[in-house]
């Protein structure tokens, strides 16, 4: 009785029947927790997928985990998640051509400020 | 009846506050009568909002549900303490509770005397101005008080249970105190520019009032933060959000807005600073406001997706902020700012201070916006976190520790005498050092970021700590808030580098009786229990631990709420001098077994601790003040 | 420099507010709508009446994918929508999204079937592998490209405004 309760309770359709989450070495299993905390959850408003409960995003859970044991890179990964589910879903956002301008503009308006600085300083 | 009349008190205290405006405007500001006139007229403006919103309190406590805010949001079986924290709980409420704030500072803050009447009045006629523009989008785009008709729902909505915690309750309200205490800053700052006399000290006038501000911004945040770690089940306390960033760059602004106030007799540089700054304070206060209720920006907080309402906050945003800034410029040249500062003395620390602030707001800034920016521009979505942030935030910190433990030796008005005043800092990096040499032999391997992070917050915290000796063997002064707060600082990189490298997690996949031990810890899932409660079925999971000697049981759970059928994870987790072992149960699989997540986050404690110590040293400020005055 | 500071600090604020402007005036009326183009994936997925293997090579032509679960309360008000829409000459095949067989069956019989074929996705690793995140959804794929994607139930607007300028922009849709 209270299994098949726990059962309805909490129906999970694994896409891997084999238990998941246990790695052989910790390597791949701090590879997987960084990797959850930088993708996003493509079904939530905002948010990890370590953060998430979300059923796709358990599944994506599972995706990275079975990827990891099969020796794919944390780029693989990447691709193959931002590939189904947009760049969106990468919170480490790429540096490409089109984000430089986010990635370095920090640093650009520090040394602009310190330039004024210094340099009225001087007159 | 009570919820028209709550409503009508509202619309008459928007007609008061603009009458407030035009006396303001009309009448002979420096006179005691028009003074007296106009406080008159304020005060009255603002019981008639307060009793206004304390009605709308008993309409919600009384589970009047013929109100159709109070029907989505709240519910006959929650106890009254949510009853009333339900009314901030979305757009509508929760601007009402921002403006009965926003008046409540400019009443608190027109009971003081103040010698200039004339600029007491024009600050509080701006303040009026804002209170009212603030209360037409309250009425006209996000009325609290439509009616539901003709068929109230019987019992209001169905609650969600997340919202049902006493931190998240009062974090909306601590952080709104910190946002709009800033109008009496910018509204005095402004009255200050049209008044045009530059000898007047309105940094020594509004110093308190933004020091406190800035102490309820700093518990808002931290509120959030702990919130966060306990609630939703990742253990981090810090996201990087688009909301906490919102709530973050007001702070920061504020950060430099207090220290740049303190030096306001020293530089006319500075009074520039000063001005710019209490516009920028508020106008991002303003902003975070924007972001959040407009729904432009995906979010957890995100309250409402309505661009017009989105519309409105922009062009009234715009509004203050074009007019602000106009009367800014059109008054730079009150100060004659050839009186150059000197290098190296505190003064141009100060300034510096104020660059490196202002280059994590444009960060972030950036951070949220360029979201957006590349969807314009590329019809293509992407997001930025963490990584980003850490990026940018990580040196950017480092270096302002650097200036910061230099600046300590600095003085006003002359150039640091490098040869003299360094033997404390030398000492204190000596002993860093070997603090340094002893974590990384207790840690092993990091990178060379946390490594420095390590050093600056030894630097600092040694650094002040010798300088509280030495004061004391020489019998001479200490600014206890400086040093409290910035040995804070320096507490604050420790923890956040220590719970970064240090902290683990595992995932087991265990049976009933089964063990496992992780990092000398030994979980054994001890019992499985089911549920029944008023509002929801639970699963619980207890575990017997063992960790440190110690033996403990915690007990995760799986809830399920009946009446959205919303799944939630409640996390367990048991708090250690240095650690806090979290415990979370994820999904059961196939074969019986459970997902059972242990976190060890270390340090995380002293990070709150860390902030407190912040927001102690704001208090003790105004204490200082307050007795300086007496 | 006094000049240039004084113009950066009306201007900067100003190009920020005219981004906010420009951005909230975008037309977001279908948020849940994504045309991004891509190929179908590679499948192979039973029948979910007689269990024959169907692959991605059968499914020929301009068709909707439509993603639905016995489980999935929002289905049943869409599903009014897709019975109706049945009638005009698109075809739908539906993908049935971590379900039980029976529980899916059963569920057709009572609510209708409009489609003309319906794969059983247990495991959802199809849908994972088209960005579903959970249902109902909707597909429209035209000779083996993905060119719209829709997240939340179809209801006559949606699909007046979402998939019908797809569909007519190519020409006639299939007819059965």
């Amino acid at each position: 009785m209270l299994n098949r309760f726990l059962f309805l309770f909490f129906i999970s359709f694994s896409l891997f029947a084999e238990p998941y989450y246990e790695f052989n070495n910790n390597e791949d299993e701090k590879r997987f927790f960084s990797l959850i905390k930088e993708i996003r959850c493509p079904k939530c408003t905002s948010g990890s997928l370590a953060s998430s409960n979300a059923p796709v995003s358990e599944d994506l859970k599972k995706v990275i985990a079975e990827m990891i044991e099969d020796g794919q890179s944390d780029e693989d990964i990447k691709n193959f998640i931002s590939d189904r589910f947009g760049k969106e879903t990468l919170y480490d956002t790429p540096r490409e051509p089109n984000t430089y301008a986010l990635w370095y503009s920090p640093f650009v308006f520090l040394l602009i400020c310190l330039v004024f600085f210094f340099f009225r300083k001087k007159s | 009846m009570i919820a028209d009349i709550s409503h009508y008190l509202s619309i008459l205290s928007t007609a008061i506050f603009m009458l407030t405006f035009s006396l303001v405007l009309v009448l002979d500001r420096s006179a005691a009568h028009s003074t007296l006139l106009i406080k008159r007229s304020y005060s009255h403006a603002f019981f008639l909002f307060l009793i206004s919103f304390l009605l709308y309190v008993y309409l919600a406590l009384t589970d009047n549900f013929s109100v159709s805010y109070i029907a989505q949001h709240s519910n006959s079986l929650l106890p009254n303490f949510y009853k009333v924290t339900s009314i901030w709980s979305a757009h509508e409420g929760s601007m009402f509770l921002w403006i009965v704030f926003l008046s409540l500072w400019g009443f608190v803050f027109n009971l003081y005397n103040d010698n200039n009447l004339n600029v007491k009045n024009l600050s509080i006629g701006i303040i009026s101005i804002i209170i009212v523009g603030f209360q037409l989008f309250l009425l006209v785009t996000s009325n609290p008080f439509e009616i539901v008709l003709p068929f109230a729902p019987e019992n209001g909505a169905d609650i969600n249970p997340v919202l049902q915690d006493p931190a998240l309750a009062i974090h909306p309200p601590t952080l709104y105190l910190g946002y709009v205490g800033f109008v009496i800053p910018f509204a005095y700052s402004l009255a200050f520019l049209i008044n045009g006399n530059k000898s007047l000290n309105w940094e020594k006038k509004v110093k308190s009032w933004s020091v406190m501000a800035w102490v309820f911004l700093t518990i808002g945040i931290s509120l959030g933060s702990w919130w966060a770690y306990y609630e939703l089940g990742w253990g981090g306390y810090w996201f990087w959000d688009p909301v906490e960033n919102v709530a973050l760059m007001p702070w920061l602004a504020a950060t430099a807005f207090i220290h740049s106030l303190s030096v306001a007799s020293k530089s006319n540089v500075l009074r520039i600073w000063n001005l710019l700054l209490s516009i920028i304070v508020f106008s991002l206060s303003l902003f975070g406001a924007f972001i959040v209720r407009s729904g432009i920006i995906d979010s957890i907080h995100s309250f409402a997706n309505d661009p017009q309402r989105g519309m409105y906050l922009l062009a009234f945003i715009a509004i203050i902020l074009f007019v602000s800034l106009g009367l800014f410029i059109s008054r730079f040249s009150m100060f004659d700012s050839s009186k150059n500062i000197k290098s190296l003395s505190k003064e141009s620390f100060i300034s510096l201070n104020n660059i490196f602030f202002g280059v994590l707001i444009f960060s972030t800034m950036m951070g949220i916006t360029y979201p957006l920016i590349y969807e314009l521009l590329y019809s293509q979505k992407i997001s930025v976190g963490a990584p980003f942030y850490n990026a940018i935030y990580a040196p950017i910190t480092i270096l302002a520790t650097v200036m910061l433990v230099v600046s300590i030796d600095s003085k006003w008005g002359r150039t640091i005498d490098i040869k003299g005043s360094f033997s404390m800092l030398y000492v204190s990096l000596a002993i860093s050092l070997v603090g340094l040499v002893a974590i990384g032999y207790f840690i092993g391997e990091m990178p060379f970021i946390i490594m420095l992070s390590f050093f600056m917050g030894l630097v600092i915290i040694f650094r002040y700590s010798i300088l509280v000796i030495s004061n004391f063997l020489h019998k001479k002064y200490t600014n206890i808030p400086s040093v409290l707060a910035h040995t804070g600082l320096g507490l604050l990189i420790l923890s956040i580098s220590a719970n970064s490298i240090l902290s683990s997690e595992k995932v087991f996949n265990m049976k009933p009786n089964e063990t496992r031990s992780f990092q000398n810890i030994t979980v054994r899932f001890s019992e499985l229990e089911l549920l029944n409660n008023s509002n929801h079925d639970s699963i619980r999971a207890t575990f017997s631990i063992n960790s440190e000697g110690k033996s403990f049981f915690l007990s995760p759970e799986k809830r399920k709420y009946f009446a959205r059928g919303q799944i939630t994870s409640e996390t367990a987790i048991k708090i250690m001098p240095f650690k806090d072992i979290y415990l979370t149960i994820g999904e059961q699989l196939d074969n019986g077994q459970w997902v059972v997540n242990v976190q060890l986050n270390y340090f995380i404690r002293f990070i709150w601790l860390s902030a407190a110590m912040m927001a102690l040293s704001g208090l003790v400020i105004i204490k200082n003040i307050i007795r300086t005055k007496a | 420099m006094k000049l240039l500071l004084k113009t950066s600090i009306l201007v900067i604020p100003f190009i920020i507010f005219s981004f906010f402007y420009l951005y909230l005036s975008k037309d977001n009326s279908y948020p849940g709508a994504d045309y991004k183009n891509f190929n179908l994936p590679s499948f192979e997925l039973e029948n979910l009446y007689d269990e024959s293997l169907i692959s991605n090579n059968a499914l020929k032509g301009t068709y909707l994918i439509n993603i639905w679960a016995s489980w999935c309360i929002t289905c049943r008000i869409e599903h009014g929508f897709l019975t109706q829409l049945d009638d005009s000459n698109i075809r739908i095949v539906g993908l049935n999204y971590k379900d039980d067989r029976d529980d899916a069956i059963e569920w057709l019989v009572k609510y209708g079937n409009p489609y003309e074929t319906v794969l059983h996705d247990f495991k959802g690793s199809l849908a994972l592998d088209m960005g579903v995140t959970g249902a109902p959804e909707t597909f429209l794929v035209r000779d083996q490209m993905v060119v719209a994607h829709y997240r939340g139930e179809i209801n006559k607007m949606i699909w007046g405004d979402v998939f019908m300028p797809l569909i007519k922009g190519e020409g006639l849709a299939d007819a059965k």
